[in-house]
């Protein structure tokens, strides 16, 4: 009797370790489906070889599920004016590149983030991603002088402060903002 | 022990000559680049381009009539072709000195694309047979 009194407590306390572990097991578990999760709300990556080559030189290689298809069309109609530069893109590298876009817009990944922005977007068609409202709301914290850090330059350098966004994680625990 | 004093000497003037050998050589254009340049120099009408023309063009700043601001190759690639550039929106550009960055110059088809470019963004026309001698002549004399 003396010594089941004594028991009961050592069990209780060992059924608490196992929860603590097995809770920590379970958080374990939650990080590592993360990476799967990022596919069902993060914009989702596409590559293409043409793209990348023309326009990750001067810029973030933005994924093309950051806009609508109707912005992506407007944006390759005017690469002879792309913000004031001429790309002087041929004829097929043009049409590569738009289709790409095009075919992996907003409308056609069906993730969380990407639904985000095309109802925030609603009927227009903007041609920078800075414009869209959701990613303005997203970023409102930020101030304007913090874009203007020399290692940062500008809101469109997408990739400065999201260190894996270019495989299309823009979650906040992958956010590093560098101080200078 | 004079013959290995000697050898020493030898050995350091050799690797001298190694280190100021090269820091001082130019560039050497590959065949394709040569044949484009030389292309430039027939259209040109010129019988050899300028360095120190390339360096001017490089340093020169101009307003651009639109955008009313201040744009010269510099803007972007730094005043020093050794050293690391940036984009109008921030990204990181490699040195444009062949010296530093290997694949500079290198390729016709990419250096015709960038002039076109670039050419446009700074100047808001092509660059003639002429600047692009010059140009390509100052950054294979770095």
């Amino acid at each position: 009797m003396v010594l089941r009194k004594t028991i009961i407590p050592f069990l209780a306390a060992g059924l608490m370790l196992t929860g603590l572990v097995a809770g920590t097991g379970f958080a374990d578990e939650d990080h590592r489906e993360r990476g799967e999760r990022h596919s069902r709300y993060m914009p989702k990556v596409a590559e293409n070889a043409t793209y990348k080559q023309e326009c990750s030189s001067c810029h973030f290689l933005y994924l093309p599920g950051l806009l609508p298809a109707r912005s992506w069309e407007a944006v390759m109609n005017n690469s002879d004016k792309h913000f004031g530069e001429n790309l002087g893109l041929d004829e097929n590298t043009k049409k590569e590149i738009t289709s790409f876009l095009k075919n992996n817009s907003a409308e056609r990944t069906d993730t969380e983030w990407s639904n985000k922005i095309m109802r925030s977007v609603g009927s227009a068609t903007p041609e920078r991603i800075t414009e869209v409202p959701w990613i303005k709301k997203e970023h409102r914290r930020i101030k304007p002088e913090v874009f203007q850090r020399p290692s940062i330059g500008s809101f469109s350098n997408c990739g400065a402060c999201h260190t894996q966004g270019a495989q299309g994680n823009f979650e906040e625990d992958a956010v590093s903002i560098p101080k200078k | 022990m004079r013959r290995k004093i000697s050898y020493l000497l030898a050995l350091a003037v050799s690797i001298t000559a190694i280190g100021t050998g090269s820091a001082d050589a130019a560039t050497k254009l590959n065949p394709q680049m040569q044949a484009l340049v030389d292309s430039y120099q027939k259209e040109a009408g010129v019988k050899a381009f300028s360095a120190d023309e390339g360096k001017k063009l490089f340093m020169s700043k101009r307003m651009h009539s639109v955008k009313k601001e201040e744009r010269s190759c510099t803007t972007c690639h730094t005043t020093n072709p050794a050293q690391t550039g940036k984009t109008v929106v921030g990204k990181p550009i490699d040195p444009i000195s062949p010296a530093v960055t290997k694949d500079r110059f290198t390729d016709p088809k990419k250096v015709e694309k960038w002039f076109k470019r670039n050419c446009e963004w700074v100047l808001e026309r092509e660059c003639t047979p002429k600047e692009k001698g010059d140009y390509i002549t100052f950054m294979t004399s770095l």
